[in-house]
Parts: structure tokens; sequence; C-alpha cells
């Protein structure tokens, strides 16, 4: 759906199709492994979670949220107590891991964690599938372990991250800003969703090695606005946002 | 119909418990005190069908609570997991230790985090500015109506104040009325030509937006 509502009390636009909102009933239900929590509360069938978690003491940190995520991993999260200090209320969650449970955070983290943060610790394994396939920010305090991104960004300083952390969030391209939770907002207010167009924006004027059908669905959103910018491909394989190159009729 | 909104008060000291359910009954909330975190726990699980707390205050030191077979983690985690749209203020007279408030923040993310030491009163201070706040135009008075301060025009219902408390964060409602009195919190809200518009996230989720020239107003709890 785009264009403006109808009815007078929403001006929200979707850029992809609704997916369903994650509601569990009763923790007893999610127990028996029904659910959207059934992946954390079922044994390993395949295409879930391997691994046994109690429900009824799951840590809130591993709630599946849609919120625009920021997945810091660190032995002892002080770090991540950094982060949250440094994030505006509403613009994202900070979820605070420790290598044992990075993988589980963030399959909690719909679709994908926005950030990942990291530091004295090597790349937890559960890690890699979603680095190497979406379009994650990554940012890592001091040497930088095995497996990390091309386009990772390492740090020498805690407050040079912090401060790489802030501009992230407050980033804006050509009119297009995070808006607060998720999504994209346009100079006119109109809101777009989509993981991958958040990504792009934040990442601006660098971008992801990654496939183009990654970020198929910015691309259609930008396409579809006709905002003045697109998604590019690069000589290295890497996809960025640039202006348009062809003056569209608005 | 007119619903006083719930507030969890978790506070293992009788008196300053006391003290929290007497001002948020003076402010026409419904306090849930517990003096322990199993007494909090069975309040949360009672009331899940009635009612979602539009606030929850948590003591994070439980050493006085008459029972101790749950932790106030234990509490945040079920906040996190069943009310994430529920508001939570955590406070300790240790909140500067970065062990304890990421032990706070692995139970609940978004938990707000008060230092004891300022006092009661401090933290009194602090509710009324998120519980009686102004955004943009609308402001909450006496918990349980809405107020647009240009015409002076009144809402009464428990999800626009949540909405209003909420601001900026999203919040996901859980029930088709629920949804339905949003939609009529943001025509009401467009029909009074509001500097604060409702944005639809999709999937039953909402967040209040203020025009940029309302956005700086005063009172806006961060």
């Amino acid at each position: 759906m785009s264009g403006s509502a109808l009815d007078g009390y929403t001006v929200s636009v979707s850029a992809l199709p609704a997916r369903p909102t994650p509601v569990t009933p009763t923790l007893a239900e999610t127990a028996r492994g029904h659910g959207p929590f059934g992946s954390l509360a079922m044994r390993g069938v395949e295409g879930r979670v391997v691994g046994v978690t109690d429900a009824q003491s799951m840590l809130g940190v591993r709630v599946p949220d849609r919120s625009r995520a920021i997945l810091v991993v660190t032995v002892d999260g002080e770090l991540a107590v950094a982060v949250r200090d440094a994030v505006s209320r509403g613009m994202a969650v900070v979820r605070d891991a420790r290598s044992d449970d990075a993988g589980a955070i963030a399959a909690s983290c719909l679709p994908w964690p926005w950030m990942i943060v990291g530091g004295s610790v090597s790349l937890p394994p559960a890690l890699a599938p979603v680095l190497r396939n979406r379009p994650v920010l990554t940012y890592w305090l001091g040497s930088p372990p095995l497996g990390l991104p091309g386009h990772a960004r390492v740090f020498d300083r805690p407050a040079t991250l912090l401060d790489a952390v802030r501009r992230a969030c407050d980033a804006t391209v050509g009119g297009m800003r995070l808006a607060p939770g998720n999504g994209v907002e346009l100079e006119n207010g109109t809101l777009l969703r989509g993981a991958a167009l958040e990504s792009l924006v934040s990442a601006y004027p660098a971008g992801f090695a990654l496939p183009a059908r990654t970020f198929r669905s910015a691309t259609d959103a930008l396409t579809q606005h006709n905002i003045g910018w697109e998604t590019r491909r690069d000589g290295d394989q890497s996809t960025r946002l640039a202006r348009s190159t062809v003056v569209a009729a608005r | 119909m007119r619903a006083n909104p719930e507030v969890l008060i978790l506070e293992d000291d009788a008196e300053t418990l006391e003290d929290l359910q007497g001002h948020f009954t003076r402010k026409r909330f419904h306090p849930l005190g517990a003096r322990s975190a199993s007494r909090a726990l069975s309040l949360l699980e009672h009331n899940r069908y009635s009612s979602r707390p539009v606030l929850a205050i948590i003591d994070w030191d439980l050493g006085k609570a008459p029972d101790r077979s749950a932790s106030s983690g234990d509490v945040l985690s079920r906040l996190a997991r069943e009310l994430r749209e529920c508001p939570v203020i955590v406070y300790s007279q240790n909140i500067d230790a970065f062990n304890v408030r990421s032990q706070i923040q692995r139970s609940h993310p978004r938990a707000l985090l008060h230092d004891k030491r300022d006092g009661d009163a401090s933290l009194l201070e602090r509710i009324d500015r998120m519980l009686d706040r102004t955004v943009g135009d609308l402001r909450i008075h006496d918990g349980t109506v809405v107020v647009h301060l240009p015409t002076l025009a009144q809402h009464h219902h428990r999800e626009a104040i949540r909405l209003v408390v909420h601001h900026p964060d999203i919040v996901t409602f859980h029930s088709d009325t629920a949804t339905k009195a949003v939609r009529r919190f943001g025509e009401w809200l467009h029909t009074r030509g509001s500097a604060v518009r409702l944005v639809s996230h999709g999937n039953r989720k909402y967040r209040l937006s203020v025009t940029a020239s309302e956005d700086a107003a005063p009172g806006i709890d961060s």
C-alpha cells in the first residue's frame, strides 16, 4: 500500500508486505513448543534453533522483536552499557549478549540485527551466517577476530566506536533518515519499512558486498517513491545508495 | 467508559511501597503493589486478561522481601516477554555498576534506570514527568485523560495514554478493541488539527510523531 491514507489517521506507507507480529498467548503454550517462541522452546527440529531454553525463565533480551536492534557481544556487558547510553531512546534496542547466547539473541532480532558491536571476544560461529548473508553494520573494538565481513569497521578506542554508533543512528541521506523503532522516514513523513534500506542509509557512503537480491526490497521502495536515490552496484560488487542517474518524471 | 490504568510496583520496603501506592492512588491510577518478586509475578498472571499496566516500577535489590523464591530479574524478564509495551523503571542503589546495569538490560532491554540514592522524591518526580507528560500539544492529566492543549478537548482511553507515555517508542496493541481505540484516537488528533499524528508501523504497531516545530516541547522525558 502506498500514498496517503483515506481515513485520515495515518500516513504510514509500507514498502513491504506486512509480516505477522510475534504474539505469545501464554508461556505455557510456548513451553510446549508452540507459537513464535517455539524455536526457543523446542529441541532441534529441522529449521529451528538447536537447543533447549526454558521459556518460563527466558531472559527478556531473547524475546523476538521487530524493533531495530544493536547486538553487542562482549565478555562482561560493559560495552553494551556504554552503547545503550549512546543511543537515543526509541531509536534502537540494545541487546547485551555473551558469546554463548549471541546466536540465539541474533535470531530473535527480526528480521536480523541492524548492527553488531563486539569486542574482546572471538566471533561466535552462530553469527557467521547473518554476517555473511545480511547487510548488518558491524563495528568492532580492538583486534578484529577472524570471520568479520569486509564492510566491518574496527576501532581502537571505545569513544570513537560510540561516535560511529551515534552517527549511524542519526544518518541522513537525501532526506531519508531512520525512523524511531524501525523503518526509514522520508522528508514528507512517509515511512518506508525495510531493514536493508535502513542499513544502506546508515552505512552511506559505504555499502555492502552482498548479492544484489539482498537489496531488492530497498531498490523497489526507492523506485516506487521516486525520491532521486537508488541502489547502485560498484565494481567491487558492493551495493550502496547513490543519486539516481535517471531523472524520473514526478 | 473510564478505567483507571494500573501501575505495577515491586518494592520490598513496606513503608516505601505504601508511599508509592498512595502517590499513584492520588493520581487516580490503580496501583498493583508487591513486596516480593513472586507476588509481582502472581499479580501479572492474574491481571493478564483484564488489564495491562501502563507502567512498572521495579526495585532491583529485594533484600527485605518476605519471599525470595523469585528475583526482580524474573519480573523484568516476564515484563519483557509479555508486556513489552509497558514502560519499566528499575531503581537500585548500585545503578552505576555496569554489571548491575548489564543484568538489568539482559532481563529487560528497554528498562529505564533510576538511581535510588537520589531518594524517593526523585523517583516520584521522574514518574510524574512520565505520566503527566506533554508531547507536542498533548498533555496527560490525572493519568486518565489526554488533553489537546489548544482546544482543551479531552480523550479518555487508556490506549491513548499508553501511546503518549511511550512517545517516541512504538507500542504494540494486542486486541482488535485496543487497535480500534487507537485509530479513534488518531482520528481525534486529526480532526483537532493536533501537531501530533499517529503513525502505523503495521501489525498493530503504532507510535506518535510530533511535527518538528513542536518536538522541543517541554516535559518530554528522556
